[in-house]
């Protein structure tokens, strides 16, 4: 079984936590500069203000509505965030994070113990520990997982805890459930689906699956599969990309224990966030790294650790968010641990356009180097095929036979390549 | 007279520092000086020693003199753990009605709660049942600065 456990509120509620005067007040939160409503309290949904409603608007339309507003506060927010998942990898099998506040529960091993229970259990415990109030979705597949998430949410005589589990549970809920906010669904699917009448998860499943194959190809296809209950969304090195935050993590294929090899995987994470980034024009105000021990390896000494950092000034070039994922990574990094998965995550994404530069710390003539930079590797690599062109720290070690030497290979293994040129390039790309 | 002490602010526990010091593993005496302090051989990491569950570890700053009495006065660090449960007689950051305070707990059979201050200014407080109340997290050490500035607390 898969478990999905989705923060309420999750920007908000880290406010609450602090502030527990404000528990039920109306809360915003606002986007960098103060521009626009980022996040909502229940309260303010109920109001039926959207998001991304520029705060001056708010102030016009909603003057006495005691409406609370914060300015984004990034670290905090990661900060949370990694507590939560802290407290999920101490007691799930294996946990893998989503986005800034969602993260998946690989529940193998646990059959014959009433999920429910356990599910509720642990809800209570993240909301007791870290104050963050959870919500826990659990079925057979990572999409009715997601699913059951969002009625544990939505309704309170779940406490806190939804499990799909038998047939009869599966059709109730697909029948209930609005085609449009199934996971994986997007908006011109949702489209396409409404016209020829297919309105709930249950109408979707009902479907031919050489009709949704043809329709709506693989992905499509998919997302179908996963609704019967069928498992082919592979969660591992499933990339979360949200309006909130980026994530790239991996477990690695043998366990690692030198920081130099460490090092290499993170840089090609926070690479690909950075690529990411530009891809969507947006720029990240947070970069999370984290690293973790093997869990199914009780015999070995666990270390989960993590550590974030902010940028005074958001940004999206490679140079940067690697070189910044590289020094939390020597940070938290202890040594003597094998080290099994690695991950970074960035978050207080906001769009490029509308930088708000850190009047004392931005360089604009580096941020412009690193920029034009960045934006060469894209070019070559989209013309030349992905990792072509990569930084130093990018760039995987091997050691010869009899271990004296290292050499360096590409980032992602390619046989027709020439490591030479890239590593020259690399390193002239790094001085 | 009812008084809320508020703790103004509250900070996350940073643990990846890793700071071993020396420890003289005799035990320091408060009575008479010990002889035996010559084998100075462990050292001490706060970070490890302090913190249990860093996931669930906050820092907060003491305001206020409402617990004098046992010597936590403005400027003190408090570790709190939430993950603990609170038991009769803990010391806790409460919050009562939407604020912060910071008393000793007094779980009564009856089922009453008393949050009581150490500092004679101040009377117990009974939470009742029109209060909105709940343990924030329960302090698990408190740091005192013993060497205090005239200009009282702003040094931390």
């Amino acid at each position: 079984m898969v478990g999905l456990v989705d923060c309420d509120n999750f920007f908000c509620s880290c406010e609450r936590v602090f502030r527990p005067d404000l528990a039920k007040t109306p809360l915003v939160v606002l986007s960098n500069n103060d521009g626009c409503v980022v996040a909502r309290s229940r309260e303010v949904k109920a109001m039926g203000i959207p998001e991304g409603m520029p705060y001056y608007q708010l102030k016009e339309k909603y003057p006495d509505s005691g409406i609370v507003a914060f300015s984004s506060n990034y670290a905090l927010y990661a900060d949370m965030s990694a507590r939560v998942i802290s407290i999920l990898r101490g007691e799930a099998p294996d946990v893998i994070q989503y986005s800034i506040d969602e993260a998946f529960l690989i529940l193998e091993g646990m059959e014959g113990l009433d999920l429910h229970k356990w599910g509720e259990g642990l809800c209570r415990k993240v909301q007791k520990c870290t104050g963050m109030p959870v919500s826990l979705g659990i079925a057979s597949t990572n999409t009715l997982a997601k699913m059951a998430s969002k009625y544990a949410k939505k309704y309170p005589g779940y406490n806190k805890c939804c499990v799909i589990s038998t047939e009869e549970q599966r059709q109730k809920a697909l029948s209930l459930f609005p085609v449009g906010d199934v996971w994986g669904i997007g908006r011109r699917i949702r489209r396409k689906l409404e016209y020829i009448g297919v309105n709930t998860a249950y109408d979707f499943a009902s479907l031919q699956k050489d009709y949704v194959r043809r329709r709506f190809h693989v992905t499509g296809e998919r997302t179908w599969k996963e609704l019967q209950g069928i498992p082919c969304i592979e969660i591992e090195g499933l990339e979360g990309v949200s309006k909130k935050t980026i994530v790239t993590s991996r477990s690695f294929p043998e366990m690692i224990r030198e920081l130099d090899d460490l090092r290499s995987h993170v840089a090609n994470y926070a690479a690909r966030c950075a690529l990411k980034l530009r891809r969507q024009n947006s720029v990240c105000a947070v970069v999370t790294a984290f690293i973790q021990s093997n869990h199914f390896r009780e015999d070995l000494e666990q270390y989960d650790g993590s550590g974030y950092h902010s940028f005074s000034t958001p940004t999206n070039t490679t140079n940067e968010i690697v070189e910044c994922a590289i020094r939390i990574l020597d940070y938290i990094f202890r040594k003597g641990i094998w080290y099994k998965r690695a991950g970074i995550m960035v978050s207080g994404i906001t769009p490029a356009n509308a930088i708000q530069p850190d009047l004392f710390e931005y360089c604009p003539e580096r941020r412009r180097r690193f920029s034009e930079v960045s934006a060469a590797i894209d070019r070559i690599n989209s013309r030349m095929g992905a990792d072509t062109v990569v930084l130093g720290t990018q760039q995987y070690r091997e050691r010869s036979e009899d271990g004296k030497s290292i050499k360096f290979v590409n980032a992602i293994r390619r046989a027709m390549k020439s490591p030479d040129y890239s590593t020259r390039l690399g390193a002239f790309v790094v001085g | 007279m009812h008084c809320i002490m508020n703790l103004l602010q509250l900070y996350k526990a940073d643990i990846t520092t890793i700071l071993p010091l020396l420890i003289a593993d005799g035990g320091i005496r408060a009575g008479f000086p010990s002889p035996a302090q010559d084998y100075v051989t462990e050292s001490i990491d706060l970070n490890r020693t302090l913190i249990k569950h860093p996931a669930s570890t906050f820092y907060a700053k003491v305001v206020g003199d409402s617990m004098s009495g046992e010597g936590i006065t403005e400027g003190d660090i408090l570790i709190i753990d939430r993950s603990i449960e609170a038991q009769h007689g803990d010391l806790a950051v409460c919050c009562l009605d939407g604020e912060f305070t910071l008393k000793r707990l007094c779980l009564n059979r009856g089922n009453s709660i008393f949050l009581m201050p150490s500092n004679r200014k101040y009377k117990p407080i009974e939470v009742t049942r029109d209060n909105d109340f709940m343990v924030w997290g329960v302090v698990i050490y408190t740091i005192k600065a013993n060497r205090r500035r005239l200009s009282g607390t702003e040094r931390w």
